[in-house]
């Protein structure tokens, strides 16, 4: 059905959006994580990325979906704190995760205005629908 | 659509002006039984689809929000547009019965 599939592709965007958050809820948890799987390793910044919805040449709208969730290779940061259980015992220097707090919250934001923009499209779809239906309404 | 409500009730369809050219009252009236029941059918498949989400959102299985409120309001959509399809066809019952002979 037409109605449904224009639905299911502003569905596909928020589940995409969902998932971002998620992966920038790991983010911002994890900002301070010094040790992955018990190894004294800081952990790394994930991204998501996104591609639209394989879709048919030719046909209108595609929706969009998590390609991948990539890990961020930028250098760790290096802090001195030689009482740290996890610090390098001979420098004394600790690694803490490439995670920028402040990024990640700028990319919160823009992952819930994106859910946003899509909950107003669908409210639209919604309402053209239920126009179409009350003109059966005498 | 009210010309094929005629062939569903059945010999009434003479009595409609004819604004193109169709098939037979008859097999119009078939066409119409079994669009009809074919979307009865989806209804009730939508239906059942947001029964199954809202089941597994109350379970606690991982399933997203929005998905549960799509599921519904296509459901909800769909219900009305029935709705609005039988109104319609009462609507031209009662027309018909209506009619002074």
């Amino acid at each position: 059905m037409g109605l449904f599939s224009s639905m299911r592709i502003s569905g596909s965007a928020l589940t995409a959006q969902r998932l971002r958050m998620d992966v920038i809820a790991g983010n911002i948890a994890n900002a301070d994580t010094t040790r992955v799987n018990g190894q004294r390793q800081p952990y790394q910044r994930q991204q998501v990325v996104f591609e639209p919805l394989a879709q048919v040449p030719g046909a209108a709208g595609g929706g969009l979906q998590v390609a991948a969730i990539v890990r961020d290779e930028a250098p760790a940061r290096e802090v001195y704190d030689p009482a740290h259980p996890d610090a390098d015992p001979t420098t004394g220097m600790v690694a803490y995760p490439n995670v920028d707090t402040t990024t990640e919250m700028t990319d919160m934001l823009s992952a819930s205005r994106a859910y946003e923009a899509n909950v107003t499209v669908l409210n639209s779809i919604k309402q053209m629908a239920q126009r179409s239906i009350d003109l059966g309404r005498a | 659509m009210p010309m094929n409500v005629g062939g569903v009730l059945g010999g009434l369809s003479p009595l409609k002006p004819t604004a193109t050219p169709v098939k037979s009252g008859e097999a119009a009236g078939a066409d119409f039984g079994a669009a009809l029941k074919q979307a009865v059918g989806a209804l009730g498949q939508l239906g059942q689809q947001a029964d199954a989400s809202t089941m597994k959102l109350a379970a606690g299985q991982p399933i997203d929000i929005h998905e549960v409120m799509l599921n519904t309001e296509q459901a909800s959509l769909g219900f009305s547009m029935a709705l609005q399809v039988r109104n319609k066809l009462v609507d031209a019952y009662q027309e018909i019965m209506r009619m002074s002979v």
